[in-house]
């Protein structure tokens, strides 16, 4: 084991190999407040790169209910449990173990394997609400008491991949130029120990090919400076993919790293387990605490506490509106009297956007047609 | 074809200690071998060897028991082939599949370089081993065809595949090669991902490194009975590029086998801890 540091954590972690970031490091980041779980992101992928022979169930991307939801079954809840419980000190450092860590003496990570079973439901627990609401009626307090959201999810191309850890036969690597992690399909033999070790389950095991395959980042749309095809078809605009950078060497002007670092509105869910995951959420504001602590770790309050303040903000208020307003990835963004601008790696401009659009206020009553004016076509 | 061969496990522990044999003597025998026959007469000449087999200990993952704590070997050669028959108990045949499904193997591996053998562990740098790998897998596959999804999942829905049209229209029926560029293990030409014969001629320099290779012709066939299977692996003596045998010189050998029912694969499996001399008999005129 190496010694490697882990930023999510605030400490250094034993992982079996030593660090060695990306020159530039592949990221997602999902604003968990605008899902509506459209699958349209799912669909996306789907018809992109899994509509072959043994990846009839294979989901590169889901979308998930929360808490009920997961595909595979209850993905989050088993590996948790495997983990048990674990702190955070009061500073916000992982106090606990991460799964590399927590590893039995005879393997790399701890880990569960799923079975055939747990990828049968790719929908399970869809809009199921926790807690009762025929007892006490709907929500009428905040966070609510009772409540879901939407969890998207991709590969998340971890700095420290279990997936890459767990290979005995080094079939997977991570590139160096973008941090996208791949199962080299030409040398897997399909052992499975990806499918066992990754603790997001998003490595899947094709019995027609009998190799494990996963999400590939759409690398050869980023290599063309193309967001993946599960951003770009967002229909409610809450991805943005860029670059992110190590806190360390964090760029104000790089979406990725404004969100996440600068501006701190995006978590990692489950940095715990100690991948160092490069799928970021601005967490749902209305989401009982408790839970999102469990997910995103203790930081997760301020960021929803700086969410509700955005519309003070209009330099944050024009990133989020730039936000699936182009198909390009975005290096650098600025906002200026207004108009919110997304640059490509050579700075050329690729989109603008006004950050508030202009409100028109229309009376109820048409005095003219004397008609009500109503918002029904 | 696959009937049972009465093994001699039991008759040789049965045995006081000091009249083991340590060393596996490499018959010659008149007639070809390379029919991989299980039952074949020639291996009423071959005396048997128990090789003591432990749990992989040396890289992770690794499994947490022995399961198969020793196979029992028997050699024959025509000066050409050489013929391994391996014996070893498992309460089950398995053979992979599905997800978290796993095959019954068994590998033998033989240092490429002449001198002394290189470390046990699949070589080492510069020190390259040649591995025969049988799976049960492969075998079936062999005699059954390679298990489609409807073989795999005969109650699945699903409304088409990417140019496998029922009514193609227009567009004409494709080849399966066209089809293939939707299955990435094969369009990267993996073999895993096609049919296999039954055995693997694989090269390795230590864990992590092996790599199929074309191979030189070696076959391989197994049968499982009263809880036990027996597999003949034929190889050629003088496999150009990779190990090389001479009869009337000494040769080593390394055995692996995965019980796949235990969940054994890759480097989950039972291995000899050490390298098995063999004696290969000089070869006899036909």
């Amino acid at each position: 084991m190496s010694k490697v540091k882990n930023w999510q954590l605030g400490r250094e972690m034993d992982y079996p190999y030593d660090e060695s970031r990306p020159k530039r490091q592949w990221a997602i980041v999902f604003d968990l407040n605008k899902c509506i779980a459209c699958q349209t992101c799912t669909l996306a992928c789907k018809t992109t790169w899994t509509s072959g022979k043994g990846q009839e169930y294979m989901l590169w991307n889901n979308v998930e209910t929360k808490p009920y939801g997961g595909f595979p079954l209850a993905w989050d809840l088993r590996i948790l449990e495997k983990l048990g419980r674990q702190e955070w000190d009061k500073k916000g450092i992982y106090a606990g173990k991460t799964i590399f860590e927590a590893a039995e003496p005879n393997e790399r990570v701890l880990h569960y394997a799923p079975v055939d079973e747990d990828w049968m439901y790719p929908n399970v627990g869809e809009d199921d609400c926790a807690n009762n609401q025929e007892a006490e009626g709907y929500t009428r307090s905040l966070p609510h008491d009772r409540w879901f959201f939407y969890l998207p999810r991709t590969c998340a191309h971890c700095t420290y991949p279990a997936c890459l850890a767990a290979c005995p036969r080094k079939a997977i690597y991570k590139r160096e130029e973008d941090g996208i992690v791949l199962i080299d399909q030409s040398r897997c033999k399909g052992y499975g120990e990806c499918v066992r070790a990754c603790p997001y389950k998003k490595s899947m095991y094709n019995p027609h090919t009998r190799t494990s395959e996963k999400c590939v980042g759409c690398y050869p749309a980023v290599e063309q400076g193309i967001q993946p095809q599960c951003v770009v078809n967002c229909i409610g605009k809450i991805r943005v993919m860029g670059f992110i950078n190590p806190p360390w060497k964090a760029r104000e002007d790089n979406p990725v790293d404004y969100l996440v670092h600068k501006k701190g509105l995006a978590l990692p869910y489950y940095p715990q387990l100690g991948l160092e995951p490069n799928i970021y959420y601005i967490p749902p504001i209305h989401a009982p605490t408790d839970y999102l602590r469990q997910m995103f770790g203790p930081a997760v309050e301020g960021t929803v506490e700086r969410y509700r303040a955005l519309q003070k903000d209009p330099v944050a208020q024009g990133l989020m509106v730039l936000m699936g307003s182009t198909d390009r990835i975005m290096h650098r963004f600025s906002v200026d009297k207004g108009t919110a601008r997304g640059f490509d790696e050579a700075g050329a401009e690729l989109v603008n956007v006004p950050v508030t659009e202009p409100i028109v206020e229309r009376a109820a009553f048409d005095t003219a047609l004397n008609s009500v004016r109503n918002n029904t076509p | 074809m696959h009937t049972f061969y009465p093994c001699v496990v039991a008759v040789l522990l049965s045995q006081p200690a000091a009249l083991l044999p340590t060393e596996l003597n490499v018959v010659a025998v008149r007639g070809s071998v390379a029919d991989a026959n299980p039952e074949a007469s020639y291996w009423k000449s071959a005396q048997p060897l128990v090789v003591t087999m432990t749990a992989q200990p040396m890289t992770t993952p690794r499994p947490a028991t022995t399961t198969t704590p020793n196979v029992t070997v028997q050699g024959v050669h025509d000066g050409t082939w050489l013929a391994l028959r391996l014996t070893w108990t498992d309460p089950e045949p398995s053979y992979a599949g599905k997800l978290g499904e796993f095959s019954d193997a068994v590998a033998v591996q033989f240092p490429i370089k002449a001198g002394p053998p290189p470390p046990i562990w699949m070589g080492a740098k510069e020190s390259p081993v040649h591995i025969y790998h049988w799976r049960a897998q492969y075998q079936r596959d062999r005699l059954e065809g390679k298990p489609g999804m409807r073989d795999l999942y005969p109650h699945m829905t699903v409304d088409m595949y990417p140019m496998e049209y029922a009514d193609p229209g227009h567009l004409g029926q494709f080849a399966e090669s066209d089809r293939d560029r939707f299955s990435p293990g094969r369009v990267a030409g993996n073999p895993q991902s096609y049919s296999k014969t039954g055995v693997d001629e694989i090269y390795a320099e230590g864990f992590s490194t092996s790599s199929v290779q074309e191979g030189h012709g070696s076959v391989g066939d197994g049968c499982h009975q009263a809880k036990t299977w027996t597999v003949v692996l034929v190889r050629r003596m003088n496999a150009e590029g990779g190990s090389v045998i001479t009869p009337g010189q000494k040769a080593w050998m390394g055995v692996a086998v995965w019980q796949g029912g235990q969940g054994e694969v890759g480097s989950r499996k039972c291995v000899t801890m050490a390298w098995q001399a063999l004696n290969v008999a000089p070869a006899v005129a036909p």
